[in-house]
């Protein structure tokens, strides 16, 4: 656990350690500033190591104290990042840990929650009495749940919720009838008939992200990653227009913004990874066609992808030259396939997670592999392991339907496999009697670019006719 | 229209498919000389001969096996189980041939069981029970609990049509105290169609069979708050619509059955609001039902156990003010 309690009800946050190899992280972001509230496990940073992305949860709830490492530093793991607040001073009985923030912090006054608990209970229903497992609709006894840090007030039911972001209205303004002051559906029915005259904002269209449960709605991120110096630059530039009305001219802003922008972390991390790459490897990129038919016929709806790194690890093991790691004068040829798959976070960049053992898997496995992989890179819940240790990487721009490319070495591998995008196309075809004909195929090109200090072309040939070979001849 | 007992309306369905359709037969426990032990069937024996009302032994596999072979040759049986709770005798020619003919062999089961159910008169632990849950499981079969007379005449005809084994749940508790108009001649009331027993505005009730009469009762005069009770009906298929309409409307649920809490309709009613109405919920969705015991003998541990007025009363009164 990144964190310590402390004597005096202070939890420290610490950069944690991520896996074996990372000793030391950046903070990218804080999601929370000193005086917020947070709760147990909620993210209040994003940090970042050469290796991943991750956020740090809150080690308990509380209020956030201080901040000890700003938005760009990097420091060791273990460094205490910020404090945690977690519980009155004084009030010892409950360990501070456990002690839900809320509870010490809630303009209730304590008195008077000792008040309710203690009032007679109200006669329960037979069955409740008799088996005690019903939600309890009321605060009697046990029944009492968390509250959210916003002063006591009680959850807001689902439909307040959506009635009041329909029709955007603040529910604190609204006086609550239900238990404890809960402003109830007949509270804003009641509420919206009053102000029926009244001209309401007109309802603001959302940001869609269905598309993208990652992509965060796009006014609450903008004004923030905006560098200073640009911000202030933007208005100057805009100033013979009018001055713009905040959201709906956020597009129009977008083209100045983006002009001063510093790279994201990530995408530091990358253009390092690729410079140091091509500087180091005596790049050179061998192609191969390949009749997809086979595959084709057995992949119904699914990826080529996992079929296609199916068949390069069968070629892989007939060649293992190539699945190999070359650092300095070292060569170190691997015996198991750690095979690194290359997954796009969009604009954000590229991460490379990598499948260890992948010589011991089915197709089906590599795709399960491949989405599982897929799926927590783009939710930014990959291990720094899990991004490490690879001897081979497939590339797959294909997929968004390029035709050939020269793909840069993942350092230190010797090669990288780059699956272009599958088109019919015209070929000739030779019978079993040796006629020549021409027929409609589904043809690709493996573009594999490899280190000449490695190895040579032949051999870059050979592995790709025997990757050819196996994808020509798939038997499932 | 005259006014009928539900016990009386059951009978009154009963015979007239019986006098319209000579397909249709009973056979039962006790159902012919004696005419029923809650006397569905009296006088049926003389008016259409013991071809048409067989008496059976105590053997509920038997009686559901033979209806299960005779429906499949193109009659429609009408079983009686003396009580529900004896049905778990025929358990496997319902769940397992019933249930399944019409899916592997393309084969329609048109039959009936009907299982005089629930408690409420001390009965004790074997002849209490509401069994309908076990059979919502079992797809393939279709389950009813009318909780009207004039529903119980309507449904039993629907039930004889189908061309599915039906499940008829005939609350006992029911028979003599539910009285109402019911309309002559034949008629059917369509099978997966709640009925709305009550509008209402500030909170839902979802119930069925004898916990109708409780709800209304119970949320009559509720400190003039306006209670919506639905009537189910029917339980498989039941009606999504009906049931997520009024949880729209009044974002309020109180779910009741006096069948046992784990896994019943009421779990089951309360799992499709949580999936398809969450954002229309102004509260916890909540049941009121019998806790998982079995059903003592002893009348005043019955009524602590059974969905009393008063539970319900105390449960919708919680969540009005939640």
């Amino acid at each position: 656990m990144s964190s310590s309690p402390t004597s005096d009800g202070l939890m420290e946050v610490t950069m944690p350690q991520m896996g074996v190899s990372v000793a030391e992280g950046t903070i990218v972001e804080w999601k929370k500033q000193p005086g917020d509230s947070v709760e147990s496990d909620e993210p209040i940073a994003q940090i970042s190591t050469d290796k991943v992305e991750t956020e740090v949860p809150a080690p308990a709830a509380g209020l956030l104290k201080e901040v000890l490492v700003e938005v760009g530093e990097t420091v060791d793991v273990g460094t205490v990042l910020a404090t945690i607040e977690t519980g009155a001073a004084g009030d010892g009985q409950a360990p501070a840990d456990e002690k839900p923030a809320e509870e010490a912090h809630a303009d209730e006054p304590a008195a008077d929650v000792e008040a309710e608990a203690q009032a007679p209970a109200p006669q329960r229903t037979r069955a409740q009495a008799t088996d005690g497992e019903r939600p309890a609709p009321h605060g009697d006894g046990d029944g009492r749940r968390p509250e959210r840090g916003d002063g006591g007030a009680p959850p807001v039911t689902p439909v307040v919720r959506r009635m009041a972001e329909q029709h955007d209205l603040d529910l604190s303004r609204i006086e609550g009838s239900g238990r404890r002051g809960r402003v109830t559906k007949r509270d804003v029915v009641a509420y919206l008939r009053e102000h029926e005259g009244e001209a309401a904002e007109p309802e603001r269209e959302k940001a869609l992200h269905m598309e993208s449960p990652y992509r965060e709605e796009a006014p609450a991120v903008a004004p923030e990653e905006a560098p200073a110096a640009a911000a202030a630059e933007a208005p100057e530039k805009a100033a013979p227009q009018p001055q713009p009305a905040a959201a709906a001219e956020k597009a129009a802003q977008a083209a100045p913004i983006s002009g001063g922008r510093e790279l994201s972390v990530m995408r530091k991390r990358i253009a390092e990874h690729m410079v140091r790459s091509l500087r180091t490897a005596a790049h050179c990129t061998t192609i191969v066609e390949a009749d997809m038919s086979r595959i084709e016929a057995a992949r119904g709806r699914r990826s080529y992808l996992p079929f296609v790194a199916r068949a390069t690890i069968a070629a892989l093991r007939e060649h293992p030259s190539l699945n190999a790691t070359l650092e300095g004068e070292v060569l170190t040829v691997h015996e198991e396939v750690n095979l690194g798959i290359a997954v796009s976070l969009g604009e954000e960049g590229l991460i490379v997670p990598v499948i260890h053992n992948a010589h011991e898997l089915s197709h089906e496995g590599l795709a399960t592999r491949i989405k599982d992989l897929a799926e927590r890179a783009r939710g930014k819940r990959l291990q720094p392991d899990e991004v490490s240790g690879g001897t081979f990487t497939i590339t797959n721009p294909g997929a968004f339907g390029a035709v050939l490319a020269t793909p840069i070495i993942n350092q230190p591998q010797v090669a990288i496999l780059d699956l272009e995008t599958v088109v019919k196309r015209p070929v000739v075809v030779t019978d079993a009697d040796g006629h020549d004909s021409i027929a409609i195929r589904p043809m690709t090109y493996f573009c594999m670019s490899w280190d000449h200090r490695a190895l040579d072309g032949v051999l870059a040939a050979q592995f790709l006719s025997t990757l050819k070979r196996q994808v020509e001849g798939w038997q499932g | 229209m005259p006014e009928l007992t539900y016990l009386k309306a059951i009978s009154d369905g009963l015979r007239e498919e019986m006098r319209a359709d000579e397909s249709v037969f009973c056979l039962g426990e006790d159902i012919g000389a004696f005419g029923g032990a809650f006397k569905v069937t009296d006088g049926f024996i003389e008016e259409f001969g013991e071809d048409r009302v067989w008496d059976t032994p105590l053997a509920e596999n038997a009686i559901i096996g033979t209806a299960v072979g005779a429906a499949v040759e193109g009659l429609r049986p009408v079983c009686e189980m003396q009580f529900a709770d004896f049905i778990s005798c025929g358990f496997d020619q319902l769940v397992n041939v019933a249930a399944k003919l019409h899916y592997r062999q393309g084969l329609s089961v048109p039959m009936t069981v009907r299982l005089p159910s629930g408690g409420g008169f001390s009965g004790g632990p074997f002849h209490s029970q509401n069994p309908e849950a076990w059979f919502l499981q079992a797809p393939g079969l279709k389950v009813v609990a009318p909780s009207t007379a004039e529903d119980a005449k309507g449904l039993i005809a629907a039930a004889i049509r189908d061309p599915n084994p039906v499940l008829f749940m005939e609350h006992k508790h029911l028979y003599r105290r539910a009285k109402g108009e019911v309309p002559e001649g034949r008629y059917e009331t369509p099978l997966g169609e709640a009925r709305l027993a009550r509008e209402g505005e500030d909170l839902t009730v979802i119930t069925y069979g004898a916990m109708v009469l409780t709800a209304l009762e119970a949320t009559e005069d509720l400190d003039g708050a306006s209670v919506e009770v639905l009537d189910l009906r029917s339980l498989c298929p039941y009606d999504r619509d009906a049931v997520l309409a009024s949880v729209r409307k009044t974002s309020k649920v109180v779910l009741v059955q006096e069948a046992t809490r784990s896994c019943g309709v009421a779990a089951e009613i309360a799992a499709l609001i949580a999936e398809e109405a969450f954002e229309d919920l102004d509260g916890p969705v909540v049941r009121v039902t019998t806790p998982d015991v079995p059903i003592p003998f002893s009348p005043p541990l019955e009524r602590a156990v059974l969905p009393q007025v008063d539970d319900v009363k105390e449960a919708c009164r919680e969540l009005l003010a939640y």
